[in-house]
């Protein structure tokens, strides 16, 4: 239920004074074939380079021309909307510990920095994601632009409900296959994966050219380890897989460390590839989160 | 401390129950967790370990269930009774015939009725008093009641029976006494430990013992011999531990036969031959000097009949019809007998003079006249309209083991197997007098039964006497009870010699005008079948009339353990006393059950549990409740 604190009155005027962080300036290579198509709000000119055969002569600089008899190219720095896309694990594992209600606290931090980037127009949608019955099910929201039509994401997100199991790679392949153009992807998940389905996945991402950002959810009593003391069989919310273990301060020291070695793993790989990375472990880290950690991390600003 | 409701103990299986579904869940609760990833496998020995762990849920459970069970099994303390409260007292009398015996002109009885009025009179007022009888049976004569002058006119009707007082009807007596605080027993010898101890842990238990001497001669057994040919025998035995003298008087149709005084030495038993009788008839052995018991000096029997009287055999074997005149001859050998093969009998050729005996095997014919009838291996077709109302015999037969070892009183004996058996469903106005076993069963069928109609007696045997049944010196039972049932059959109609305490049920014509040994008078309502039902409990004769007939029952008493005051008075009565006084010696106590303080146990214990269900739901969640 943490999802419809972000829908709060109250809340959304602590994110009215948050931007983007994003990359917002792309540079528009001469004689590509989208220049036109993306033309931004504005032309700035960015450089000059020696012209090779096949540039489009509409970018020859005759002056440059004329007083050196040199042939340069002029190139140009090209402002422009972005499209974000808020990917939100929707699988088995975000539903344990129930207390915790990772998936009310991802969906929450979603549709926070969603309404944070309608702030500049640009084109937002929120999914969730999770491999159900063998197949990947991506479940995106429409782009939405303006902040008046924020609360259109409200069905949506009330209506992500969690099941089957984690596979970002497929989830991953399925926004591809979109083919939409490069943007932002934000991926919000437990990243309870194998190491290589996270990896490829976000390689990939990189790959297409989309700047991404990774938040790394968490409850805080699996975080801790803080389960009720005494021997359990515990049950893989996602394989179905049991195993006996016996909960208490060694148990939650051991769990603990799993985690940061989990955690490290992942901010290890995201700060080698240049993927912004933020974790919020816990319910009750939403408003600081938002408010402190994502603007440290450049996520905002 | 006990338990009013011990059977409900069973429910402390439910212990059981909590035990296993603790051990389940300890051993295997699950929870759901986001990924295995974060969890080891648990080293096997604590694993082990979890069966010792203390469970502070658990043992809450188990005490507030194993409250409630005590509870419904209704644990009780015994407590001092507290001042004004009303005590219940139970007065519980010995009946037997021992306690009629007399010493200086006061029985027993007298003497422990004198000992019940002190108890009525040191009893607090608003006490309440109960009192119950037993004998042969255990019998509420007074229920509790506050109302003293009820109680002493029952305790003043109290009169001893002749019948002995039995270990089973005191526990019963005792058992019916249990819901008083106080139970006085009233008898002549110690009662037995195991009565005394069962009653002894819910009440205070107060045994009175009558004194009185062992001075008692009985009459054993009386046989009258045979006609004319052997001597008649009175077995008599001398109770006390002193020499005794004994004046015996035999007396038949009132006519003194012999009489003699005889010397006993301590405890000797005497068998006393008189002379063969000269006529048939009642026959009754008196000891004419007093005693202690009266109800064993005089016993009756009757005198072999040698009436010549007519007798009919009909069967369609030869050699039965041959086996059955032998046995008949040897019953009484005046006896005139006629056999007959039923397919060529005509049951009017034989004038209009009817038998006194009808023998008829395998076969039936209705219409013959006679006083009596025996039906032998009855065939399974009998009309309707016979004067046989009610019976019904099975065609198919088989072989049976003959339940004779309780009629001969020999436990270990193993009854005689007849091989052809037909099932028999007698009418309710008929009793069985013998029983056996089909091979490989439990159930006990009728060999032989008796009964009266107004037609007469008619009496059956189940068995097939063919391949000479009768004289196999293998199979004596069956004969036996086949010269038993013909006796009975061919005994005077309105005379009965019968044991004390055993029930009669004699054919009637209307209401009946019963007239006990006592001069006691009392009327009685036939049956559906015309019968009345009778149970001496005094030994003497009974008088039954009901129109023109007149039925004359004797009742003999003899029990040796009863009517040896000798063994009963020199019996450890310390013992008895003594556990009687282990009950006194803390004074009046009563039962005081625990329920409410049980109850407030498991309450608490259930409060106790929902808190600390309520401080672990709010720190893990109701999930882990």
């Amino acid at each position: 239920m943490l999802e419809a604190r972000a829908f709060e009155p109250e809340f959304l005027k602590k994110l009215d004074r948050l931007i983007l962080g994003i990359k917002r300036a792309r540079t528009v290579r001469a004689g590509q074939r989208t220049l036109g198509r993306v033309q931004g709000l504005g032309i700035e000119p960015e450089n000059f380079r020696e012209y090779n055969e096949g540039d489009d002569l509409r970018f020859l600089d005759w002056n440059t021309y004329a007083r050196l008899d040199e042939l340069a190219i002029r190139t140009f720095r090209a402002e422009r909307q972005v499209e974000m896309t808020m990917l939100v694990d929707a699988s088995g594992s975000m539903a344990f510990p129930e207390r915790d209600d990772k998936l009310g606290l991802a969906l929450a931090i979603a549709a926070s920095i969603a309404y944070v980037g309608m702030n500049d127009n640009d084109a937002v949608r929120i999914g969730a994601f999770a491999m159900r019955r063998g197949e990947m099910q991506l479940d995106l929201s429409p782009f939405h632009r303006r902040r008046e039509s924020y609360l259109n994401f409200q069905p949506f997100v009330a209506a992500v409900r969690t099941g089957g199991e984690t596979r970002l790679g497929a989830a991953v392949d399925s926004l591809l296959h979109q083919r939409r153009p490069a943007g932002i992807v934000m991926i919000i998940s437990d990243f309870l994966v194998n190491r290589i389905d996270y990896e490829d996945a976000l390689s990939r991402l990189i790959a297409a050219r989309h700047e991404v950002k990774a938040i790394h959810v968490m409850g805080e009593m699996e975080s801790n380890g803080a389960y009720p003391p005494g021997l359990y069989r515990v049950r893989d919310a996602e394989s179905g897989e049991m195993r006996e273990t016996v909960f208490g301060p060694e148990t939650a020291a051991a769990c603990r460390r799993k985690v940061e070695q989990l955690s490290g793993a992942v901010r290890e790989f995201c700060n080698s590839r240049g993927i912004a990375y933020a974790h919020a472990f816990g319910a009750g880290s939403l408003e600081p989160f938002v408010e402190r950690e994502l603007p440290a991390l450049g996520v905002v600003r | 401390m006990g338990f009013l409701n011990p059977i409900n103990l069973l429910w402390a299986a439910a212990l059981g129950v909590l035990v296993f579904i603790y051990l389940r869940s300890r051993s295997r609760p699950t929870i759901a967790v986001s990924s295995l990833m974060l969890f080891d496998e648990v080293p096997a020995p604590v694993a082990r370990m979890r069966h010792v762990r203390i469970d502070l849920l658990f043992w809450l459970e188990i005490a507030a269930l194993t409250a409630l069970v005590l509870a419904v099994a209704g644990l009780y303390v015994m407590a001092p009774v507290r001042a004004h409260h009303g005590r219940s007292h139970a007065l519980v009398f010995d009946l037997g015939a021992a306690m009629s015996a007399k010493t200086s002109g006061t029985s027993s009885l007298e003497e422990a009725k004198r000992q019940a009025f002190g108890v009525i009179d040191d009893a607090a007022a608003g006490d309440e008093f109960s009192v119950i009888t037993y004998a042969l049976e255990a019998q509420v004569a007074a229920p509790q009641t506050r109302n003293i002058a009820s109680v002493r006119k029952t305790i003043d009707a109290l009169k001893p029976y002749a019948v002995p007082a039995r270990a089973s009807a005191l526990e019963a007596a005792m058992m019916r006494a249990r819901g008083a605080s106080t139970i006085d027993l009233f008898t002549e010898r110690p009662p037995s430990q195991r009565a005394i101890a069962d009653a002894g842990t819910t009440a205070q238990v107060r045994v009175h013992r009558a004194a009185h001497g062992d001075d008692n001669v009985a009459i054993v057994s009386l046989d009258p011999g045979t006609l004319d040919a052997s001597r008649g025998r009175v077995v008599l035995r001398n109770f006390s531990l002193k020499p005794r003298l004994a004046e015996l008087q035999i007396k038949i149709a009132d006519r003194e036969v012999f009489h003699q005084t005889l010397m006993f030495a301590p405890r000797e038993q005497m068998v006393v031959g008189f002379e063969p009788l000269k006529e048939r008839g009642l026959i009754s052995a008196q000891i004419l000097t007093p005693d202690a018991i009266e109800a064993d000096n005089r016993r009756w029997a009757y005198g072999q009949t040698d009436a010549a009287g007519r007798i009919l055999v009909l069967s369609p074997d030869a050699a039965v019809r041959e086996d059955l005149a032998r046995v008949l001859i040897a019953v009484n050998p005046n006896l005139q007998i006629e056999t007959a093969d039923p397919a060529k009998f005509d049951s009017h050729a034989n004038g209009a003079r009817p038998f006194d005996l009808a023998v008829m095997h395998d076969c039936y014919f209705p219409g013959v006249p006679a006083a009596s009838v025996l039906l032998i291996y009855p065939p399974a077709a009998i009309p309707p309209a016979a004067r046989i109302p009610g019976l019904a015999v099975s065609a198919k037969a088989g072989p049976a083991v003959l339940n004779s070892a309780r009629d001969r009183g020999d436990e270990a004996g193993q009854g005689a197997v007849v091989p052809a058996v037909r099932t028999l469903s007698l009418p309710d106005w008929m009793d069985t007098l013998a029983l056996g076993t089909r091979p490989g069963t439990y159930d006990l069928a009728p060999i032989a039964a008796i009964g009266s109609v107004p037609g007469g007696r008619i009496g059956i045997l189940a068995f097939d006497v063919r391949d000479r049944l009768l004289l196999d010196p293998d199979r004596l039972d069956a004969l036996v009870i086949t010269v038993n049932l013909m006796k009975r059959l061919m005994a005077p109609a309105n005379l009965q010699i019968v044991s004390t305490g055993s029930y009669l049920n004699i054919p009637v014509t209307g209401p009946a005008a019963i007239t006990a040994p006592g001069g006691a008078a009392s009327t009685a309502t036939p049956d559906q079948w015309g019968r009345v039902r009778l149970r001496p409990l005094e030994s003497g004769r009974y008088t039954i009339e009901s129109g023109n007939r007149t039925v004359q029952v004797f009742a003999n008493y003899f029990d040796a353990s009863e009517s040896d005051l000798a063994m009963a008075a020199s019996a450890p009565a310390a013992r008895a006393t003594g556990s009687a006084a282990s009950s006194n010696s803390a004074g009046p106590r009563e039962v005081q059950p625990l329920l409410i303080i049980l109850a407030a146990m498991a309450m608490a214990a259930f409060v106790i549990e929902a808190a600390v269900l309520l401080r672990h739901a709010s720190r893990w969640g109701l999930g882990h409740v």
